[in-house]
């Protein structure tokens, strides 16, 4: 971009420009070369499209700005009254995705993996797809046959995953990826509630006294959250942050609680000790509204601060601290995210939470309650309506022969002909291994960089004798799949995602998709169609399933009845249950004290705590731990391809206390009983010197999913991303990133990988300052 | 100080970089980002800081009195303008004048660039890409009533102190209540150096 | 429209005497608070100065009109119809010195011009690098290889702009001071010779492609300039980055000028082929009025550049020299280079000329100075939230 310096030979010849000009002032960020960057704005023929973000579960609302010709060329802050303007840098950048030169514009396909991916037309594809399922499943049953679906999907289209496995593929076998996201906070609310949402909307952390956050890198993962939790402490609330990482918003929290990975629990066992010590319990909530309580507070008689400080390595006044803050506080909340989540024990982590909440009466006030801030645009809406393995649409259990047979009498199908219930995601790995399950169709994954222990997945994946995937651009699971079919991205489509507060929001169709891409709806009902179940896929489009499913949702806790797409336009999003087009949403919960259990009781239950699954050892003595960078979005496969993300933070680094003595930059590999992989170290004191952290975006050769264990919470089956046992050591040289992939003969987008072999770590985990190295 | 204009809060900055995305989608320099973020705390914390052009006040805009192509204008709201492309001749005075680190090069093309305020928006009365934007009102445009009744007992100070000399911007820094008559520091002298004492 | 219409006053074109920076020298800065930029230029012009810059554009414009008198000849070969023109050029010639010397008598401009014609002057560098000034000004005046980083179009319309601009330059000016003449030795042609200063430069045949040059050279700078502009004024009508704090006076007015200078140009050659001279007394004085007008703003406006940009030249030699000598100046804290020694050195003086009292904190690179004063905002006023 701009000339060097110390260019070579300068004392030979010297430039009639000498180019000089100190760090930093040269470079633009400009988008790296991308179409959007000379996407010049034009007076006249410019129409703003209100849609939301396509990345995490805050659905922050945004324009976007769409040209005289129909095409998205930027985007335009919007006042919606879930983020009042802001947004993140990924959704800033996220209308670079539309029109990317690598977007995926023709299905690829080929009979093994022996052979190149070539493009084919949509019939070769669909009917190689069709006849490769018909095979498997004559030959071992339909079970055979997989569906992974995922969380960025419209709502309407995880409703559609689930059918679409069950009545079309007629498997068992159907997961999504929202089970590596938070479904640990799903199985505690079922549990503690018998309804799977945050309690309270947004808007309550503004009313709040004391704002508890645990596990939730907020100014990084949900980083236009972050203008609830300061709009909160300038009214005087207290902060109270617990990562093992001193994040952004850990930083300036009046308490901060740098607890060692794989001790939540503990810590929340001890913090309800001190509470009952010190008589802060609420008596009349407890006695009131709960059960269980005697059994968790015989249970929180073993956690005194001295043990937690022992397990959790904090000191023990700052147990003490914490619950006197917590609950003196008139009003107090606690969001908790995958940091509690992503552990063996993450339903008791999220049990030990709602606990707190429980005894302190800090529950259905306005300021006062509890939630969970989901990590995928539609984490939310992916896990309600059936692409769960045990879960129909509704959230109605597989198990549960009425809800069985109500879903049925929607479907018109017989009761046998509805598989029971399936594995985890996780879990049907290892099926793929073991050969049970032979066939998988992904939609919206990406695998082999998002579940833990990549040998394992690779490996899976490849004894697979057929895999189709669905995706819009190329990603290191579909580069190593049989199919790929092009779908549109979030802006050429219509549907609606549910975001963290359960909040229904409306997204809009922006652009036509380019040519040869399709919808994911059209593809599953054409495969359906070919499949012989065209009958129960008869859809034309978002509109049509989102009819069936509000039908099929009716009666239901999540009920979406009254939802329609007008009233999502005219409002800007109402939050489920809505039984009736008149009801206005049900925006905070347990109003009324009533929990959506029959006794309408919240039912506590007791939590012990215990180690993670990975021990440590003298050749693995410290704790590595994963998570996300503000730039980047799960997988990477959407915002390692966009150039202002990418320079932002071009590669995953592995972040180390200054004790363990490494010099910054330095290559630092980093060995669990998993695998090795080697970083260039952050050195810095924002973390626990017994702590590792290493994001998680990139494949392998850098992938940190390489390194960490497939262990599963019995009950929710969410893998341990949180913590396992590693060693560190210094090395040679740092593995390279390596370029996202492309489809064949397709041209990569260079200009937006130059800073990807960047060798030295960013400034910060939130990236490189705007003057590093440019 | 300009009716509504940008106040800044380090202490608010979580560093995301979203006004630098931001900054890049403004019309007036699409594609360009103008806007700085310095994570200035390395290897301690991960503390941060967004920089844009201060629209100095009194010493009237330095980067355009060492302009020796009176390249940049001053608009009458006070707005330090970016360079005149038909004038500027990229020789990087202002680049190394501004006390602030503000203006950017572009070599090639004998240009310097800096942050305009988003006039394209501010003169229609909105708020410019990174204040609009930034997801923790660390960069906030507004007014001074507007920034204190959003943020009870929080002050403003719109005075630097370089050494000996003072500089009144058009921007201004969020201070605590207890600091509001006293001039923020502006880094000069220089005190240390990567840890090392240069004072002498 | 040009001005957005819902734009506050504020925004309004103040108008080329708002331009900071070049007034006053180091005893006129006025430091009292509050001083107001736009009456600034105006009311700080101390007394020598504009003194001063009088003088030059009266002598400037004297020798002018000597050089009037004498290149025709005693105006023996002058043309009385060419007469508004010659005025409107002694006007010009006068106005630019005015400026010239109002714009050199800044401190940073001053020190620049001493440099740039310091480095020029040194025998030294002419012969390490005798080429490099030509290079230069073949570069950065002439094919302006600048303006195509910036926009591969806009070097292109520019360029058409330029070249005919040169040559309408090139041929009215000598034209209208008398000093081109063409005369025939039948008295009708065809033959014809072209005098300058009524010394015979050639002799060329009317009817050949060379005598149709000659005669349309001023139609073919039209045709050369109409495209250019045209696509400058479609941009500044339609491109929003272009439109940001446009103003009509200062960036519509000398496109516009130019446009009706070419079609008023082009439509007298047409009266006079095609129709008889029909109408070609009205265009003539439309196209007198413009032209008159445009040299006449020409060192008030937009057109100013072309005085200034050879400014360009004189800094790039200036940084050219300096790095030759491998005086790269780095950074006090991170050792990064800032620039050459020479230019850092400049650059203090001006500041100090200017009575900036921070000309110390030139020695580090911007980067440092943001993290020292955010490293000092994090010690001295607030650590973190509150």
């Amino acid at each position: 971009m701009t000339a060097d310096p110390h260019a070579p030979g300068r004392r030979t010849v010297i430039p009639l420009d000498p180019s000089l000009a100190p760090p930093g002032t040269r470079g633009f960020r400009d988008a790296g070369g991308l179409p959007a960057d000379r996407w010049h704005a034009d007076q006249y023929g410019e129409t703003l499209v209100p849609t939301h973000c396509c990345f995490c579960g805050v659905q922050c609302g945004m324009y976007l700005r769409v040209d005289g010709d129909g095409k998205v060329f930027g985007v335009e802050p919007r006042d919606h009254d879930i983020n009042r303007m802001r947004l993140c840098p990924k959704g800033i950048n996220a209308y670079q995705q539309v029109n990317h030169p690598e977007r995926l514009t023709a299905p690829l396909m080929r009979r093994s993996r022996d052979e190149e991916l070539r493009e084919v037309s949509w019939d070769e594809a669909l009917d190689h797809t069709v006849s490769e399922i018909r095979r498997i499943q004559e030959a071992h049953g339909n079970d055979a046959v997989g569906v992974l679906g995922g969380a960025s999907l419209f709502t309407e289209k995880t409703y559609l995953v689930g059918k679409f496995a069950r009545l079309a593929v007629r498997t068992r076998h159907v997961d999504y990826n929202g089970r590596l996201c938070m479904v640990s906070a799903a199985g505690a609310n079922k549990l503690a509630f018998n309804i799977d949402r945050a309690g309270n909307p947004f808007a309550d952390i503004l009313l709040t006294d004391c704002l508890l956050l645990a596990g939730a890198n907020v100014g990084e993962c949900f980083p236009v959250l972050t203008q609830y939790v300061w709009g909160a402490r300038d009214r005087g609330a207290t902060l109270i942050v617990v990562d093992p990482r001193e994040t952004a918003v850990a930083r300036t929290a009046d308490i901060h609680v740098a607890l060692r990975p794989g001790t939540d629990s503990a810590f929340f066992n001890a913090v309800l000790h001190v509470v009952i010590e010190e008589g802060l319990t609420d008596a009349s909530f407890l006695a009131g509204h709960t059960t269980g309580w005697e059994e968790v507070k015989a249970t929180a008689a073993h956690y005194p601060p001295s043990r937690a400080a022992e397990i959790c390595g904090v000191p023990a006044e700052q147990v003490v601290q914490v619950a006197r803050a917590f609950a003196r506080a008139p009003k107090a909340m606690a969001f908790h995210a995958r940091g509690i989540e992503h552990h063996t024990q993450g339903v008791e982590n999220c049990l030990a939470v709602i606990n707190l909440c429980a005894a302190t009466g800090h529950l259905g006030k306005p300021g006062a309650g509890y939630g969970t801030l989901t990590g995928q645009g539609n984490g939310q809406g992916g896990r309600e309506h059936g692409q769960k393995a045990d879960l129909l649409p509704g959230g109605r259990s597989i198990h549960d022969p009425e809800h069985r047979r109500q879903i049925c009498e929607i479907w018109g199908i017989k009761e046998s002909e509805l598989p029971p219930a399936g594995t985890s995601m996780m879990e049907m790995v290892w099926q793929m291994q073991r050969g049970e399950i032979r066939g998988l169709i992904g939609i919206c994954n990406n695998p082999f960089v998002s579940l833990p222990n990549y040998s394992v997945v690779k490996d899976g994946y490849d004894v697979t004798e057929f895999h189709a995937q669905f995706d819009f651009f190329l990603s290191e699971t579909a580069a190593n799949a049989h199919v790929v079919f092009p779908v549109t991205v979030w802006a050429e489509d219509e549907g609606v995602m549910a975001n963290s507060e359960a909040r229904v929001v409306k997204h809009n169709k922006a652009q036509e998709p380019p040519p040869g891409v399709r919808t994911d709806t059209w593809v599953m009902c054409e495969l359906a169609r070919r499949l012989g179940a065209g009958d129960k896929f008869a859809f034309d489009g978002s509109r049509d399933v989102f009819d069936e499913l509000r039908r099929a949702s009716a009666g239901t806790v999540i009920d979406y009845s009254g939802i329609t797409y007008e009233r999502l336009e005219e409002t800007g999003g109402i939050v489920w249950p809505c039984p009736s087009t008149d009801h206005p949403g049900t925006p905070r919960l347990f109003e009324d004290g009533r929990t959506y259990h029959a006794d309408g009781k919240v039912h506590m239950q007791a939590v012990e705590w215990h180690p993670p699954a990975d021990p440590y050892d003298d050749e693995h003595p410290m704790r590595l731990t994963t998570g996300r960078t503000v730039a980047h979005f799960l997988s990477g496969n959407q915002t390692r391809r966009l150039g202002g993300l990418v320079e932002q933070t071009p590669r995953p680094w592995a972040e180390i206390h200054p004790s363990r003595g490494f010099r910054n930059g330095e290559p630092l590999r980093v060995v669990t009983r998993r695998g090795s992989a080697v970083y260039p170290a952050l050195v810095t004191e924002a973390i626990r010197p017994d702590t590792v952290f290493i994001p998680y975006h990139w494949p392998v050769p850098t992938a940190a999913n390489a390194l960490t264990i497939d262990a599963l919470d019995p009950r929710s089956k969410i893998p341990e991303y949180k913590v396992c046992a590693c060693r560190v050591e210094r090395a040679e040289r740092i593995d390279e990133v390596p370029s996202p992939p492309v489809a064949p003969g397709q041209a990569a987008y260079p200009e937006t990988q130059v800073s990807r072999t960047d060798p030295l770590p960013p400034t910060a985990p939130q990236g490189r300052g705007t003057s590093e190295r440019s | 100080m300009m009716g509504r204009t940008m106040f800044i809060d380090p202490g608010r900055c979580i560093g995301c970089q979203a006004c630098v995305s931001a900054c890049r989608e403004c019309d007036s320099h699409r594609g360009k980002s103008m806007i700085h973020l310095d994570y200035t705390d390395e290897g301690h914390s991960v503390a941060s800081l967004p920089t844009v052009c201060m629209h100095c006040e009194d010493p009237v805009a330095p980067c355009a009195e060492v302009c020796p192509a009176d390249a940049i204008l001053v608009t009458a709201d006070g707005v330090v303008q970016q360079a005149d492309t038909t004038r500027c001749i990229g020789c990087a005075n202002c680049v190394n004048a501004c006390p602030f680190g503000v203006p950017k090069i572009d070599l090639q093309a004998k240009l310097q660039m800096k942050c305009n305020l988003c006039y394209d928006r501010t003169a229609y009365g909105l708020a410019p890409m990174c204040a609009t934007v930034c997801p923790t009102g660390a960069l906030f445009y507004g007014t001074a009533e507007e920034l204190q009744a959003e943020r009870p007992g929080v002050q403003i100070a719109d005075t630097f102190v370089f050494g000996e000399s003072e500089v009144r911007t058009g921007a201004a820094m969020v201070v605590p209540a207890e600091r509001v008559r006293w001039p923020v520091p502006g880094g000069l002298p220089v005190v240390e150096i990567n840890g090392e004492d240069v004072r002498r | 429209m040009t001005e957005p219409p819902e734009a506050p006053s504020a925004a309004e074109p103040p108008g080329a005497d708002a331009r900071t920076g070049p007034p006053g020298g180091p005893g006129s800065r006025r430091r009292g608070r509050g001083s107001l930029v736009v009456a600034r230029a105006a009311e700080a012009l101390p007394r020598s100065v504009n003194g001063r810059a009088v003088l030059a554009g009266t002598a400037v414009s004297a020798l002018l009109v000597l050089a009037i008198v004498c290149g025709s000849r005693l105006l023996r070969d002058y043309d009385s119809a060419l007469l508004p023109y010659a005025v409107a050029s002694v006007f010009l010639a006068f106005g630019v010195a005015y400026r010239y010397t109002v714009w050199v008598s800044a401190p940073a401009a001053r020190r620049l011009l001493a440099r740039g014609w310091g480095s020029f002057f040194s025998a030294d560098n002419f012969r390490q690098a005798p080429t490099a000034v030509p290079r230069m000004i073949a570069t950065y005046l002439g094919f302006q290889k600048f303006l195509g980083a910036r926009s591969h179009a806009r070097w292109a319309a520019h360029q058409l702009i330029f070249w005919g601009c040169v040559l309408a330059a090139l041929i009215t000016f000598p034209l209208t001071w008398g000093w081109f003449t063409f005369t025939s030795g039948t008295g009708s042609g065809p033959g014809y010779e072209m005098r300058i200063w009524g010394v015979k430069i050639l002799g060329f045949d009317a009817l050949s492609v060379v005598g149709w040059v000659m005669f349309h050279g001023l139609d073919l700078a039209a045709v050369l300039v109409i495209p250019g502009a045209a696509y400058f004024l479609r941009r500044r009508m339609k491109d929003r980055g272009a439109m940001t704090g446009q103003r009509f006076a200062y960036d519509m007015v000398p496109l516009l000028a130019l446009i009706i200078i070419s079609v008023t140009g082009l439509l007298l050659t047409f009266s006079s082929l095609f129709l008889h001279g029909g109408g070609y007394e009205f265009l003539a004085i439309l196209h007198m009025a413009s032209v008159v007008f445009t040299l006449v703003y020409i060192p008030f406006g937009k057109f100013f550049h072309i005085v200034q940009r050879p400014a360009a030249v004189g800094m790039q030699l200036f940084k050219y020299t300096a790095r030759r000598g491998d005086e790269i100046f780095t950074c006090r804290r991170c050792h990064e280079p800032i620039d050459t020694g020479p230019y850092v050195e400049n650059l203090r003086g001006t500041m100090r000329d200017l009575d900036l009292g921070f000309d110390r904190w030139a020695e580090y690179c911007p980067r440092c100075k943001r993290v020292l004063r955010g490293n000092a905002y994090l010690s001295q006023v607030k650590k973190g939230f509150q």
